[in-house]
């Protein structure tokens, strides 16, 4: 071995020498100096110090901790005059180390009171011309007012506690400081009028039909408690309209009370189903029970048709108990088809459930709750088995908004019952997105306002998961497609964004309310990431495991975004902070070519180069141990004999071969002819790993994954040589499009003409 | 009432996205140029339910963009739309989109168009206002490609044109 040893400490000489000469003919300047800008820094300045809260490795610390919130509710919807009225009662338990002076409630519904300052900051410009009706309607109307009265606030010996309303945020002042431990009862008493939100947009409201006949979607409709937290303290950042919530865990207990013709469902388990249900309905929802590849119809499109054409006096209220829930949420209306089946996770029965007016279908009658049951399955895999009783699928038009155990969903036929592609496709994906949401964030309760990825992104990806398997399981809902064609998760999907004009793109650790596309940033763009780090940086079995044990150690609890990033790292000993940092932190892209490749061959004649280098160094060609020199094609060492030369013509490497190795060993030896020097260009500043396909002249082909840590130090291009016994005919990097490369014009050698999907387009024209 | 509902429309529809509203205002325009052909050749893709919408509001509420269901003359307010919308000049003049036909893909819509007779090429310039009339964050991507270039333009409501010389 000694010989190599000199001979690379040689060659070595040789190369530092070379560079010296270079330099000296340029003039000297002081570069000043640099902070760490490698991209594989550590997260340590963006990351919040480990603690006994949070620790280090991403779980719930020794000292975690979560407040209570328990609510009784006593609700009344009043269908004539769209009026909510509501009398709570909560208990609130300080589970944190802190002395609390006041709470903080929200009051989410003041976000469409008249004195709202959500319209005031939505930036809006003049129209050159108007319709007279939108004109009067912008700038001469008056204004619908769907804020809270709050009516009265008073502890439990019912005395007026103080308090004031900052807009969507309510702070009551605690008649005795909270210590560690200490529970509070207070009731709140309001009502407001309810809005519809089909044409005023919203998350919750009613939807009027021809017949005067409204179904209701109802949510973040009472006042409900702000999050205090180790990371927040309270977290009372207001509602302006589109960043969600943060909210605390309890158990509820709610008393909806409903004009008695309507067919209503909430989240948790239904007390008193023999009052407000008919016998019929009875002996339906038991064979759904049972029932656990078809839905079993408990209210028929028939039945809803006949309760819609009458409007009765007469109330029924039904009582739900729902246990470590964040959340309450129910949809009612007389126009309801209802349908329900049951599905296996794990040990247990959940019943998967579907409630839509005729409009929603057939569609609704033949997927949703398949999509539903389906869903339940998917992510209970990735995470862990669906732990509440039910998940329910509400049709409203233009929704898709979940809350526990319940959620809102668009897509509706046109009304002769025909759907496009589009509608059928809109339908599917915002199910299983909504239904997902009941792990991220219902279970999984990140804080909303604040990371909108964290349920968003987090849900897009495991949506993508879910709906490959329902193209899977069923395959006649998908067809003439041989798989699911989901929008977001394939890495090619995000390009068109990632690629956008950069002063319009936000990293995804920003704020909701303050980025630019917010579908974009907040869903697509997150969820890529994590199928990518899946797909191509951890492998399928690394990263399972790791974002498992995410759900597993935040489930019921509130992670916060480092929670995440150190859990992936800590279960998979893989360090992702370059992928973090590039991915979340920044909005650098991913740009990965083939630069030049260079073609050489070996052999035992010293080069011309090698030669001069030596005479400059007055060395003598005796002075040097046998060297083997590699030659590249069309230089002017090389010969056109060189081509059909093999190894056995070079001298020096025969005589080593043959004085060092044993004949067995000389059997095993590998006999490359063909040597490249690849050279990997990165403009893109996101680093990941080149993947790299060689196909060679005899048409085979191989892939060959080089990690990202090969971007360790050199940030622009990197070299590799390939001795390979093949020629080489081209070089594909990423090939299958698999890690968001936004141009890759640059991904082929030798430079290959784009695929015409012009011509074949054109072509199919032409032919009809 | 039904002035002040649309009162809030109006004001609350950027805001209240549902939580899977896809809503990513672009669209991507690839345009090609094919020496040995001596033709430009185009490809734009475009959210069908925000072309839908805006057809919609200029033309009629009954316009839908649906294989199964447009009509002859859905298909000629979506001709007049983007001709009016799309312009193009090469070397200074502007020149005539053929239109080739479009094709749907979920919820994207895929519109060919060529432009004929370039048997020189020294200068782009693209007026892309597609969707800039309803959406104002609408981004209009272009990509040109050529033998010898690779390019890439966005353009906003407040950038409609972009200009490439190849000289």
């Amino acid at each position: 071995m000694k010989l190599f040893k000199i001979s690379s400490l040689i060659v070595l000489f040789l190369a530092t020498g070379f560079s010296y000469s270079q330099e000296e003919d340029q003039k000297e300047e002081r570069v000043p100096g640099h902070y760490n800008n490698n991209p594989f820094k550590q997260l340590y300045e963006e990351f919040s110090t480990p603690n006994q809260y949070r620790s280090a490795s991403g779980a719930p610390g020794p000292a975690y901790y979560q407040q209570q919130a328990d609510y009784v509710m006593d609700i009344e919807l009043d269908d004539k005059n769209k009026k909510l009225t509501g009398y709570e009662t909560i208990t609130y338990t300080n589970n944190s180390p802190d002395v609390l002076d006041y709470i903080w409630v929200q009051l989410d519904q003041n976000m469409r009171a008249k004195d709202s300052k959500t319209p005031l900051i939505e930036s809006s410009g003049t129209a050159p011309a108007d319709m007279a009706g939108n004109f009067v309607n912008q700038y001469m109307g008056e204004g619908f007012d769907g804020g809270f009265n709050i009516e009265s606030v008073k502890d439990d010996h019912g005395n007026d506690l103080d308090y004031i309303i900052n807009r969507t945020m309510m702070r009551i002042e605690l008649p005795k400081s909270m210590n560690n431990g200490d529970k509070f009862v207070f009731s709140i008493r309001w009502w407001y009028n309810i809005n519809n939100h089909v044409n005023g947009r919203g998350r919750s409201g009613y939807e009027e039909f021809e017949d005067g006949n409204r179904a209701y979607v109802i949510a973040q409709f009472f006042p409900r408690m702000a999050v205090y937290s180790d990371v927040e303290g309270w977290q009372n950042s207001q509602f302006w309209g589109r960043d969600e919530f943060a909210l605390v865990f309890g158990d509820y207990e709610v008393n909806i009370t409903v004009p008695a013709d309507h067919i209503l469902d909430g989240t948790g388990v239904l007390q008193n189903r023999k009052e407000v249900f008919s016998k019929e309905m009875m002996t339906r929802y038991e064979n759904a029970k049972k029932s656990y590849d078809e839905p079993v119809i408990i209210v028929t499109q028939g039945e809803a048709d006949e309760a819609s054409t009458s409007f009765d006096a007469n109330k029924k209220t039904w009582k739900f108990k729902a246990k470590n829930v964040r959340d309450y949420a129910f949809a009612s209306s007389r126009r309801f088809i209802w349908d329900m089946m049951a599905v296996k996770v794990g040990e247990r029965d959940v019943m998967a459930v579907s409630m839509y007016p005729k409009e929603g279908n057939p569609l609704w009658e033949d997927w949703s709750t398949k999509l539903v049951a389906s869903t339940l399955k998917s992510y209970s895999r990735m995470t862990f088995d669906y732990p509440y009783p039910k998940a329910i699928s509400v049709h409203a038009k233009n929704q898709g908004m979940e809350y526990p155990m319940i959620c809102w969903n668009y897509g509706r036929p046109d009304k002769d019952g025909s759907y496009s592609e589009r509608t059928k496709y809109g339908m599917f994906g915002v199910i299983i997105h909504e239904v997902g949401h009941n792990y991220f964030p219902m279970i999984i309760n990140s804080d909303e306002r604040q990371w909108t990825w964290m349920d968003e992104g987090i849900n897009t990806f495991v949506q993508y998961i879910a709906e490959q398997d329902f193209g899977e399981k069923y395959p006649e809902a998908i067809a003439p497609n041989k798989k699911y064609p989901s929008r977001r998760g394939p890495a090619k999907n995000i390009v068109s964004y990632m690629s956008g004009d950069q002063s319009s793109i936000a990293p995804i650790m920003t704020k909701g309310l303050n980025t630019y596309n917010f579908g974009a940033n907040g869903y697509s763009k997150p969820g890529t990431g994590l199928n990518i780090l899946r797909e191509t940086v951890m492998g399928r079995e690394l990263f399972d495991y790791s974002f498992k044990t995410y759900a597993q150690r935040w489930m019921f609890k509130h992670p916060s975004p480092e929670d995440f990033f150190r859990t992936m790292e800590d279960a998979s000993a893989m360090d992702l902070d370059w992928f973090w940092r590039g991915w979340f932190y920044t909005t650098n892209v991913v740009d990965i070519g083939v630069g030049e490749v260079k073609k050489y061959y070996v052999t035992s004649k010293m080069t011309k180069e090698v030669k001069e280098m030596m005479t400059a160094r007055g060395m003598k060609e005796s002075d040097l141990p046998p060297l083997v020199y590699l030659v590249e094609e069309g230089s002017d060492d090389f010969e056109e004999s060189m081509r059909t030369s093999t190894l056995d013509d070079v001298s020096t490497l025969q005589e080593y071969i043959m004085d060092n190795l044993s004949p067995e060993e000389i059997a095993k030896l590998k006999k490359p002819t063909f040597f490249y020097e690849v050279t990997f260009e990165k403009p893109g500043r996101l680093p990941m790993p080149i993947i790299a396909e060689y196909t060679y002249s005899d048409g085979t082909t191989e892939r060959v994954t080089y990690p990202v840590q090969i971007w360790k130090t050199s940030d622009q291009s990197v070299g590799k040589v390939i001795a390979s016994e093949k020629e080489i005919t081209k070089i594909v990097v990423d090939p299958d499009e698999e890690t968001a490369d936004v141009d890759t014009s640059n991904n082929t050698w030798p430079k290959r003409k784009k695929l015409g999907k012009f011509d074949s387009f054109k072509e199919k024209k032409v032919k009809g | 009432m039904k002035f002040f509902k649309i009162t809030l429309l109006l004001f609350l529809f950027p805001m209240l996205v549902s939580s899977v509203s896809h809503k990513f205002y672009v669209s991507m325009t690839n345009l090609e140029y094919v020496p040995e052909k001596q033709t430009i050749q185009i490809i734009s893709k475009i959210f069908i339910e925000d072309l839908e919408q805006v057809l919609q509001k200029r033309y009629s509420p009954l316009v839908v963009l649906n294989p199964k269901k447009e009509t002859e003359a859905d298909i000629n307010y979506l001709k007049k739309y983007v001709s009016q919308k799309l312009k193009i000049s090469i070397n200074n003049k502007p020149v005539e989109l053929i239109y080739i036909g479009k094709e749907y893909d979920i919820d994207m819509v895929n519109m060919y168009f060529e432009i004929e007779n370039i048997s020189e090429l020294t200068s782009i310039e693209i007026k892309n206002k597609i969707l800039f009339d309803m959406f104002p964050e609408q981004q209009n991507i272009i990509h040109i490609i050529s033998p010898d270039t690779n390019r890439k333009m966005i353009l906003d409501k407040d950038h409609p044109d972009g200009l490439l010389n190849f000289n």
